[in-house]
């Protein structure tokens, strides 16, 4: 909401805006909930400016459109040279004059401070001002020349009726009441302790003339839900034409551009009073029977059509209310009018319409056909039944005003329930309970009365405020809305700062949480790095990685996207990673390691609201990090993936992951022999592999990616919160080489696990496997692995021959099973 | 212990003799024979003495305390053959040549520490590194920045003693809107501010809105479940992605993370919400920074406020350097959050007793937090994943 100064400070008693500063006024207005989201000074003449007279005007000898003025200031020590460039004054005209010292107005707020100065070679000792330098418009082609009346040597800004300042309040919706001046006024006057005048200006005196309203036209209410009250009223012979200045110069300072001065009453008194108004061509309204122009406020059939004033045809719905003649539609209630009753320059007799609407029905309908006007915005937060004439009133008395017309006898008024005046109770201890703080209960009072509510004390121990709420405040509803209110005028700056006290009350976080850091830590520590991704996904990326969603499983559509590309949500984080991957190398970052926790969906038929799956995904691609001078790098492969979820397995002690070989077609972006299920136990939790080449590529990336994606919930789920200790060893143990020779088809688990069998009946402690080998004297098809094991046993020192019979045993069984030979 | 004293052979006889004497031995052919035996001993331990200083490193030493000292000295040797002397004699001979080993090992002993003192500092004089070359180390990964600030506020409430509450991130409109008090033309539901999913259940819906699942546009609807599941006192911290229909730009991405805090307890005032967020403000921006409480309107609470801290650049002032603030733009203050006391409709809504509980609720985004510390240009940048933004938290 705009609010000219100069306006409010017309509905408060005299200088009562004089006592305080800019600052002060939206300061409070800050504190008190109506935020100042910014100030506008239009005509703060800066000191130093002087009204001069050009008393003489020659061309500069060095310049064909400089001029050399010599003017007179009204100081005693002559004329001041001045060299001017403005082409728009002769000798003798008046002007503003910026001084030496004087500090002009610039849009970047720094100021430009006037010096004596040279203009080609000739010495100038101030300037002429145009309007745009002080501030006062745009108009910078020329000189501001002044009234002949002007007086020389008086401070400009004490001659010259400065403009206004606007400030721009922010209204929360719950306080339709201030989206006016005249709520404003109250409101500033609640804060101020000044209580509005009620004087409205200009004071129009309202004359009824001719034939009475009910001879001319009628009104019929079909739906009072919807508009529990309509007031009309009609003005006649006016002459449609340009508004005068006072007029427009209100309607400008709200915002609004001026149409008519017919148009501009109804937006004036809508500023003013609060009221929409829509002022209809009466001679265009379809008449009834008896000649009467004819109104019928009722629900829009569906399908019915109109051409709202905005020239665009508006298909309706039942939800939609209209004020229609007997032709049809004439105005979208409380929203627009239409195009066949608008004012024009032709028009003579206006039918004037002060009504009100249901919020949630206006709200609807103007949200629906996005088209927000002021009057809907009003009539969305709540419009005062009870001013409904009153607006009514001044606004036909301005318009034989400014229109030169006459009101007929008489106000139409469709009120068949008037609105009561809402009674509450106040109870001092709830008051005060609220808010931590001791609030006098008489001055609550005295706050709640500043605000326009009758309050009286319920009970002789003052405990309790009887407090009857003016219409204008619809928001009061409850006991809780008083206290806001007195809390509000009392100051939160005022409430003392203390802390809950404690009890049955301990912080913390709960196991899942307490891993969840944990996940993280360990993801950290290994290398990569957390990001986030938004949480929808492109089909045309799924496409990418030729994901199918389950049997039973559907992605999760949205109604609403903010474009094609974000029309589901994502069933798994990978692709948001690859974009981010993809990224990464486009700006020339090679390396790239980055872990997401987030969530994935997932839905299918039958389902409300989607699966959520909490999803820890990572890629990597590049190096670790570059070689250094005492560090090699190696290409990030597979195997670091393998590391990092080992990594985590370990830090969430679980002992059981098992990696199964996808089957054909599934994990479809990864490259086949280079992908992996994960699985606990027979769980699957998640997947890891290279990215498939051509899957990378359609992400632009040309260098491999190491991915994995794991149920965040499945690894929290079987995170062993007990950890087993056993005593370190206290034997020694003996490590034995070997290095086997084997078929490539042979897997390293296919070794691991036959050695490991062994170890339950034998004293082999660990089976560590440190190389392998293809090449130079191992035959081709055949690998050579070679693996450290140790012996170690409890309970004594193992004698070389125990573990040799043992290692023999190993061997044999490798040989026997696999076909392992020594490599010799 | 003593060590040998002399040089001279006329001073180790007499240091013998005077021995032989006090044990009573007087018999000059005897003293004569110890003598002749004794002193070549002496002289020769001297000797070693004297040219231990010539060694230079630990392998000599050893080799000539073998020589010396070892099994198969001439020393050692006639030290083991001490039993076959005369028994009156055989103590003071003893003690002597005891003297005399004490006095070897000793004198070795001292030069051992010197070469070993000398050959440590040898060996840390050849290792001096150029400590200015690089550490070797795998690099860790950072976290993000969001979740770090997330982290850091949940921390200073768990020390407060509160709990941290989660739900879904697709909600029904009863959770996100209903409960917390919206009317139904609240401009929120707005198809164009919300994003709605499509329901699967294949009820029957009827509104102007075009599903009555959403996705949570705050992380209120975690506090409505957790009224609804937990009986007061309640204390949590309601952290988590939330998403509106914005477009993004350098000031707003479609999602954002929240942190929502909910008390419910007797007894909670608005004077409580003031000395909680007071904490947290100096907790996490700083001690010396000052809050402002300005009343303002929220449909869950009633009366609520939006709480201002003072501009951190400023110092509150609006000024540096004369000139005005430009992250503050002049106002000395910068909105933080948005709080207030639980409105009775939304303890209804849960079946709380408004007569017997009151409660505080608060609301914050991390991402503008985020802004307002790091100074970041674009919000964007929280998204992208751009290694060398993530690299730098």
């Amino acid at each position: 909401m705009r609010v000219s100064l100069d306006w409010l400070e017309g509905l408060l008693p005299d200088g009562a805006l004089d006592e305080m500063s800019i600052a002060e006024l939206t300061e409070r207005l800050d504190m008190t909930g109506t935020a100042v989201e910014g100030v506008e000074t239009s005509g703060q003449i800066p000191d130093g400016v002087t009204i001069g007279q050009i008393k003489s005007k020659e061309h500069h000898p060095d310049s064909d459109h400089l001029w050399v003025t010599h003017v007179d200031t009204g100081e005693e020590s002559g004329l001041l040279q001045i060299v001017c460039g403005a082409q728009n004054f002769e000798a003798g005209d008046k002007v503003p004059v910026a001084t030496i010292g004087t500090v002009l107005p610039t849009e970047d707020g720094k100021g430009f401070l006037i010096k004596k100065s040279k203009l080609r070679g000739v010495e100038s000792f101030g300037m002429n001002c145009s309007a745009r330098e002080l501030g006062l418009g745009d108009d910078h082609q020329g000189i501001l020349v002044l009234d002949e009346s002007a007086p020389i040597g008086t401070a400009f800004k004490d001659w010259f009726d400065a403009g206004d300042t606007i400030i721009e309040l922010e209204i929360t919706p719950n306080r339709g009441d201030c989206l006016s001046m005249v709520g404003i006024a109250r409101e500033v006057g609640a804060v101020f302790e000044c209580t509005p005048t009620g004087v409205l200006v200009p004071e129009v005196e309202l004359v009824e003339q001719g034939d009475a309203i009910d001879t001319l036209a009628t009104v019929v209410v079909d739906e009072p839900n919807l508009c529990p009250r309509y007031t009309a009223r009609v003005i006649r012979n006016i002459i449609v034409g340009e508004s005068p200045a006072w007029l427009v110069e209100r309607v400008n300072s709200a915002g609004i551009r001026s149409i008519n001065n017919i148009v501009d009453v109804t937006n004036f008194i809508m500023i003013e009073m609060g009221q929409p108004l829509h002022a209809f061509d009466l001679d265009r309204l379809a008449k009834d029977e008896s000649g009467r122009a004819k109104i019928i406020v009722r629900r829009a059939k569906a399908g019915e059509i109109m051409v709202t004033l905005d020239e665009i045809e508006r298909k309706l719905t039942t939800e939609n209310l209209l004020i229609t003649d007997p032709s049809g539609p004439i105005a979208l209630a409380g929203v627009m009018g239409g195009m066949k009753t608008e004012v024009e320059d032709d028009t003579v007799d206006i039918l004037l319409e002060s009504a009100i609407f249901d919020p949630a029905n206006v709200s609807r309908t103007s949200r629906s056909m996005q088209l927000i006007s002021e009057s809907s915005l009003r009539f969305e937060r709540g419009v005062d039944p009870s001013g409904s004439v009153s607006a009514l009133d001044r606004a036909a008395a301005l318009m034989a005003l400014v229109g030169g017309g006459t009101v007929a006898p008489g106000v139409i008024d469709i009120y068949p329930e008037p609105i009561t005046e809402r009674a509450l109770t106040l109870r001092s201890e709830v008051l005060d309970r609220i808010a931590g703080d001791d609030i006098p209960l008489d001055t609550a009072k005295e706050y709640l009365e500043r605000l326009g509510c009758a309050v009286t004390f319920t009970d002789d121990m003052q405990t309790t405020l009887s407090v009857t709420v003016p219409t204008f405040r619809p928001d009061l509803e409850r006991e809780i809305d008083l206290v806001e209110e007195v809390i509000r005028l009392w100051g939160m700056e005022n409430v003392p700062p203390t802390l809950p006290g404690g009890r049955e009350r301990l912080g913390g976080l709960s196991r899942t949480q307490q891993l969840r850091g944990v996940i993280d830590k360990t993801l950290r520590a290994a290398g990569l790095n957390e990001t986030m991704t938004l949480p929808f996904s492109d089909t045309l990326d799924l496409a990418k990685l030729n994901f199918e969603t389950g049997e039973k499983d559907e992605l999760v559509a949205l109604h609403n996207p903010m474009s094609s590309e974000q029309a589901h949500l994502r069933p798994l984080l990978l692709p948001g990673l690859l974009n981010s991957v993809s990224l990464n190398k486009r700006r020339g970052v090679n390396d790239v390691h980055l872990f997401e926790m987030g969530k994935a969906f997932l839905t299918n038929a039958g389902r409300k609201l989607p699966v959520e799956t909490e999803k820890i995904a990572g890629v990597l691609s590049g190096l670790w990090d570059r070689a250094g001078w005492n560090v090699a790098s190696e290409p990030i492969d597979f195997f670091d993936a393998k590391g990092i979820i080992e990594q985590l397995m370990r830090e969430l002690n679980i002992d059981r992951l098992r990696i199964l070989e996808p089957k054909e077609g599934e994990l479809s972006w990864l490259q086949p022999g280079k992908a992996a299920i994960l699985m606990l136990g027979n769980d699957p939790i998640g997947w890891m592999g290279e990215v498939h080449p051509s899957v990378a590529g359609k992400f632009e990336i040309d260098d491999p990616v190491v991915a994995f994606e794991v149920d965040g919930a499945k690894v929290i789920k079987y995170a062993k919160a007990e950890r087993d200790f056993s005593a370190p060893p206290r034997y020694p143990g003996i490590e034995m080489d070997i290095a086997l020779v084997v078929d490539e088809e042979v897997a390293h688990k296919d070794i691991e696990r036959r050695i490991k069998a062994l170890g339950k009946k034998t004293p082999l402690a660990d089976v560590h496997l440190f190389d392998v080998y293809r090449g130079k004297g191992v035959a081709e098809g055949k690998k050579s692995m070679a693996y450290r094991l140790a012996y170690r046993a409890d309970d004594r020192t193992l004698t070389s021959e125990e573990v040799e019979r043992v290692h023999e045993k190993v061997l044999a069984k490798l040989k026997h099973e696999l076909g392992a030979e020594l490599r010799s | 212990m003593s060590t040998l004293k002399g040089q001279d052979p006329a001073a180790i006889e007499s240091g013998i003799a005077a021995r032989l004497a006090d044990a009573g031995i007087t018999d000059q052919a005897v003293i004569d024979h110890i003598t002749e035996v004794m002193v070549p001993f002496i002289e020769q331990a001297h000797k070693v003495r004297e040219s231990l200083s010539e060694l230079s490193n630990l392998a000599e030493l050893d080799a000539l305390r073998v020589e010396v000292l070892g099994k198969k000295s001439p020393f050692i040797a006639f030290m083991r053959n001490l039993g076959s002397l005369e028994s009156d004699i055989r103590p003071v001979v003893g003690a002597q040549a005891n003297e005399v080993r004490r006095s070897l090992e000793q004198w070795i002993e001292e030069r051992k520490a010197e070469l070993s003192h000398a050959d440590l500092e040898k060996r840390i004089g050849e290792g001096t590194l150029d400590i200015s070359l690089p550490g070797r180390a795998h690099p860790i990964g950072s976290q993000h920045l969001i979740s770090r600030i997330r982290d850091e506020i949940i921390d200073v409430f768990i020390g407060l003693g509160y709990r941290v509450a989660e739900g879904p991130e697709v909600e029904l409109t009863f959770f996100n809107f209903d409960a917390l008090n919206h009317t139904p033309q609240h401009p929120a539901r707005s198809a164009s501010d919300t994003f709605y999913v499509h329901d699967m259940s294949g009820e029957d819906f009827e509104g102007p809105e075009p599903s009555e699942v959403l996705m949570r546009t705050h992380t209120s609807p975690v506090q409505v479940r957790a009224m609804q599941e937990q009986k007061p006192p309640i204390y949590i911290l309601a952290p988590g992605k939330v998403y509106r229909r914005d477009i993004a730009d350098p000031t707003h991405l479609p999602q954002f993370t929240q942190i929502e805090g909910l008390v419910v307890d007797k007894g909670i005032s608005f004077a409580d919400l003031k000395g909680t967020l007071d904490h947290f403000v100096r907790e996490i921006f700083g001690p010396q920074r000052r809050t402002r409480f300005r009343p303002h309107f929220f449909p869950f609470t009633e009366p609520s406020a939006e709480v201002d801290i003072s501009c951190g650049i400023c110092d509150g002032t609006g000024q540096v350097d004369g000139a005005t603030c430009r992250f503050c733009s002049g106002v000395g203050w910068v909105e933080i959050l948005g709080c207030g006391m639980v409105d009775p409709n939304v303890f209804e809504a849960v079946d709380i007793d408004p007569e017997v509980y009151t409660g505080f609720a608060f609301g914050m985004g991390v991402e503008r937090i985020a802004l307002l510390r790091y100074d970041i240009p674009d919000i964007r940048m929280l998204i992208e994943g751009d290694m060398r933004f993530l690299r730098q938290f």
